[in-house]
């Protein structure tokens, strides 16, 4: 049954996806994302969080490079809620070959790469934790950015030029008549619901996934999911993103990332890009790395570690993995396999998504007879809440509360939460301690219509996401939320299950690193849970 | 190693699990106060989202230590706090209080008076009509309190009369402190005579300054660096030649034991505190060794004791009633928790109520418990017991030094 149309359906609520809506949204031309789970649940989130400059591609891929520190600068003049703007250093250590750093400056001068050497003392007292191994060290303009928000806030900016978004939307068919798509077959995972939405064109932005969507339509596309294991710490280690300056390997990067530090990653390639499973030999190669940037890494206390799969996008009888070209693709099926109304854009890095966008979209609008210009770098992704709202704000807000709540619900929700706040002083309440999270903006954030589990607000809160993974909010927000939610997920009927769900979901990710200080916070979850609790009835 | 892994570490330690919070006597008797939990080891991790942000309720710690005695992981929270405090007040000097600046000082307004002629019996008499006309209540200071007075010999003139006995070969270094010095010299005469008794000389040293634990609370840590590093290097000079230091104020003690490694993380500062003992820590080791004077006490008059915060946080049990009781002495626990006075804390105004709610478990106890006097190791502890209940106080070293007597 045909439930919806729209001229162009994106399929993938990923960085990819969501920039490509934004930008088709603002060329004026009828767009709708749809995504199987909810927004950003793949290698979108499931990085570094780095906002590349380029550095790290400077020898190999000068290319890359160029993009990066182009599209670094732009986002932090239109990304302002969702880029933390500090810089990063390049570091040598005691080991690594010296004859990489010349061809390294040069490779960023010549893509347009500040560098700055520093002088070891410098670079100690600006990164105390940085290991006494350290030989040189060279500032360059990384970045830190957040997923969750970048990705939500494309989708805001979208939707002001009428762009529309569908998540637990899952595509289960493409319907093609005569060589052309007509028209998709979804199933809402919430309700269970299929139903056929009619488009002229669709677009395949499914990232890692790409190649099951392709298949659909019976084309092959050579997508190779390569996972990276990543680390969250409890802290941040330093605050500058801090790279190994040498070849480009695994865990060469740290990145401070709101109130911790993420370290990754590893490049294996696996057959299933569902499979984000992590092993303790992943964390233990990680660490072993990482030590030689700060060789006190074993006295931080690890949070949890995870896993997203990369879109790597492999050409015929080409290699996989680390070697795989970092750039991307823009397939026209109607060109390469005579399919009409569908094509798939694949690889790509987060950091490019914006002219990823640009340049794909610049392919699919003139089709549709638009000839727009792209206008996404000359636009705020969001608007930012005033400084003197924040200030007013204030008084309600948990101490360290407002920037990041403000961030986090922008323009439109902020003052909601803080009228709640001020009408409702229980709501001031903060359920995640860990993450300075209010009553308020949970119970905000659990009415949006996107919200079904606390792990959905979780995404868009960080509810969960700091020291005690869940073990305080858990408990606090399952029930405040769950009476909000307008539909729930399978699964999520009730308030308890959805509370036992969110923690099994830390768990996961704490599970490969049980020791030391992770074990204790671990055993206490434990004990409140099982023990206190007894939420699981007294069965196995 | 150890010692940067700890200073770094701490608030990575904790794991959330609110016993702090469980036994804080600040959040028990004040709810404005946020819990030694979320404004330590938790907003430690969020100040890199507004560095012009602080926690207001941080004023309202009492640094009184049962977060650090209680938590099971050994994470230092009162310490963050007051690291917190002295980074709120070094980025807003202006939002000292009067209050904060004369009792964070009071060693220079006591080193003051005793250059004066009659200055102390003028301060006291000025002390005397400030608090009778209520003018104490104007500059910050509890207006229901009768401050501490100035003792019109401090102990470091005391010290110079006293004639130890001749021919005692081992020696101790005693950190008086101010409170001793200043407001409570027999307590330091006490001690000498306790030492005396048992074979040791008692040293001073005039260049020992504040421990600095009132600096700290005030929020003036460059200050209290220059006294810990004064004093440490003392401590260490001492050390050099097996002289051991002894305090009889368990605040004083904590303070060159463990709070100065815990705020400034110095290899020499963990080395000086190995050379520091409370009174009857080291007394306590006397006795193991059976080193310690023999004395039986044949009077049944009944002493409560108060176990100062700062000696639990030592974490070496009560030594002065454990002792007492060997000897004879018909004395018990109150174990009633904080007294709510903590050093300064509770002659500011606005913490007054706070700090007699905490104390009033252990009024109740002292007024039930038919004791002639309450023994306490502190001696602010001792003004708040007496504030409260009306009892006589005593510190345990002068218990000590009177069975000496018999």
């Amino acid at each position: 049954m045909v439930k919806d149309k729209a001229t162009v359906v994106v399929v993938g609520g990923g960085a990819t996806g969501v920039g490509i809506l934004r930008d088709l949204s603002m060329r004026g031309i009828d767009a709708l994302l749809i995504e199987k789970l909810d927004m950003v649940n793949g290698a979108s989130s499931r990085y570094h969080g780095l906002l590349h400059s380029g550095a790290r591609y400077a020898v190999r891929d000068q290319e890359a490079a160029k993009e990066c520190i182009e599209e670094n600068t732009i986002l932090r003049r239109i990304g302002k809620s969702c880029v933390e703007a500090i810089s990063g250093m390049f570091v040598q250590v005691e080991g690594d070959d010296p004859d990489f750093v010349d061809p390294w400056v040069k490779g960023c001068a010549e893509s347009g790469i500040k560098t700055r050497e520093l002088s070891k003392e410098e670079a100690w007292s600006l990164e105390p934790n940085l290991s006494r191994k350290l030989v040189r060290a060279f500032e360059v303009p990384d970045g830190a950015i957040d997923g969750f928000r970048m990705s939500w806030q494309n989708v805001q900016s979208a939707v002001r030029y009428g762009g529309r978004y569908k998540t637990y939307t899952e595509l289960i068919k493409i319907n093609i008549e005569s060589g052309a798509v007509k028209s998709i077959t979804v199933r809402d995972n919430v309700t269970k619901e299929e139903y056929d939405i009619e488009c002229e064109i669709l677009v395949n932005a499914a990232g890692p996934w790409a190649g099951k969507v392709a298949q659909m339509a019976g084309l092959d596309c050579s997508v190779s999911p390569s996972k990276g294991t990543l680390i969250a710490f409890n802290q941040r280690i330093s605050n500058r993103v801090v790279n190994r300056l040498r070849k480009p390997s695994n865990g060469d990067i740290f990145v401070p990332h709101g109130s911790i530090t993420i370290l990754g990653t590893s490049s294996i390639t696996i057959p299933d890009p569902e499979d984000t499973s992590t092993s303790w030999e992943e964390v233990e190669e990680l660490m072993k790395t990482g030590e030689g940037v700060f060789e006190h890494l074993r006295d931080y206390r690890i949070l949890r570690v995870f896993a997203g799969s990369r879109p790597l996008y492999v050409p015929k009888g080409a290699d996989g993995g680390r070697n795989a070209s970092r750039g991307f693709v823009t397939l026209d099926h109607e060109k390469e396999d005579g399919l009409k109304g569908m094509m798939t854009i694949c690889g790509g890095k987060f950091t490019t998504y914006r002219l990823m966008a640009e340049k794909f979209c610049d392919v699919l609008a003139p089709k549709l007879g638009n000839t727009a210009k792209c206008r996404t770098a000359e636009e705020d992704l969001v608007p930012a809440v005033s400084e003197a709202d924040k200030k007013a704000a204030r008084q309600y807000f948990p101490s360290y509360g407002v920037n990041l709540a403000a961030t986090r619900l922008g323009t439109e929700k902020f003052p909601e939460v803080v009228k709640t706040l001020k009408e409702n002083p229980e709501t001031r309440e903060v359920l995640c301690e860990c993450e300075n999270v209010t009553m308020a903006e949970v119970m905000r954030i659990a009415q949006e219509p996107t919200s079904h589990s606390v792990a959905d607000v979780r995404r868009r809160t960080r509810l969960g996401m700091g020291t005690c993974q869940g073990n305080y909010c858990a408990i606090r927000s399952a029930a405040i939320a769950n009476k909000l939610f307008k539909d729930k997920l399978e699964g999520c009927g009730d308030s308890l299950s959805d509370m036992k769900n969110f923690l099994q979901a830390r768990w996961k990710g704490i599970t490969p690193v049980m020791a030391g200080k992770t074990l204790r916070e671990a055993e206490m979850t434990r004990g409140m849970y099982e023990v206190l609790f007894n939420v699981n009835g007294g069965r196995r | 190693m150890e010692l940067e892994e700890r200073a770094r570490d701490s608030a990575d330690n904790c794991i959330a699990c609110t016993s702090c919070v469980a036994v804080c006597p600040v959040t028990k008797a004040n709810p404005d106060y946020r819990g030694p939990k979320l404004v330590g080891p938790a907003h430690n991790r969020m100040h890199f989202s507004d560095e012009n942000d602080y926690e207001d309720s941080l004023k309202l710690c009492s640094n009184c230590k049962n977060c650090d005695i209680t938590c099971p992981n050994g994470v230092s929270v009162a310490t963050l706090n007051m690291l917190e405090r002295a980074k709120y007040y070094k980025a807003h000097p202006e939002k000292h209080t009067q209050a904060d600046q004369m009792l964070s000082h009071n060693f220079q307004m006591a080193d003051m008076l005793k250059s004066i002629p009659f200055g102390r019996t003028c301060a006291n008499i000025g002390m005397s009509i400030g608090e009778a006309m209520g003018m104490m209540g104007a500059m910050g200071i509890a207006p229901q309190r009768k401050s501490p007075r100035f003792a019109t010999k401090y102990f470091r003139e005391m010290y110079k009369e006293i004639k130890q006995p001749e021919g005692l070969t081992k020696e101790v270094l005693f950190f008086p402190g101010c409170f001793i010095d200043t407001n409570d010299p027999e307590v330091g005469v006490a001690f000498v005579k306790v030492m005396n008794a048992n074979g040791y000389k008692v040293l001073m040293d005039d260049r020992f300054k504040c421990c600095g634990s009132p600096l700290v609370v005030g929020g003036y840590l460059d200050e209290a660096r220059s006294h810990a590093d004064n004093n440490v290097a003392i401590i260490n000079e001492y050390a050099a030649k097996n002289i051991p230091v002894i305090a009889c104020c368990t605040s004083c003690s904590l303070m060159l034991k463990a709070e100065y490694t815990e705020l400034f993380a110095q290899e020499e500062m963990a080395q000086a505190a190995k050379n520091v003992y409370d009174a009857f820590e080291f007394l306590t080791i006397l006795a193991e060794k059976g080193e310690l004077k023999k004395v039986h006490v044949s009077s049944d008059k009944k002493f409560i004791y108060h176990a100062p915060c700062h000696l639990r946080a030592q974490g070496m049990g009560m030594p002065a009633v454990d002792l007492l009781k060997e000897i004879g002495v018909n004395i018990d626990s109150a174990d009633a928790g904080c007294c709510g006075m903590s050093g300064s804390y509770g002659f500011h105004k606005e913490n007054y109520e706070t700090s007699m709610k905490i104390g009033s478990e252990l009024f109740d106890k002292i007024n039930a418990s038919g004791a002639h006097k309450v023994v306490c190791d502190c001696g602010t502890c001792r003004e708040q017991i007496k504030h409260g209940t009306n009892a006589k106080t005593t510190h345990p070293i002068q218990v000590l030094a009177k069975a000496y007597e018999q």
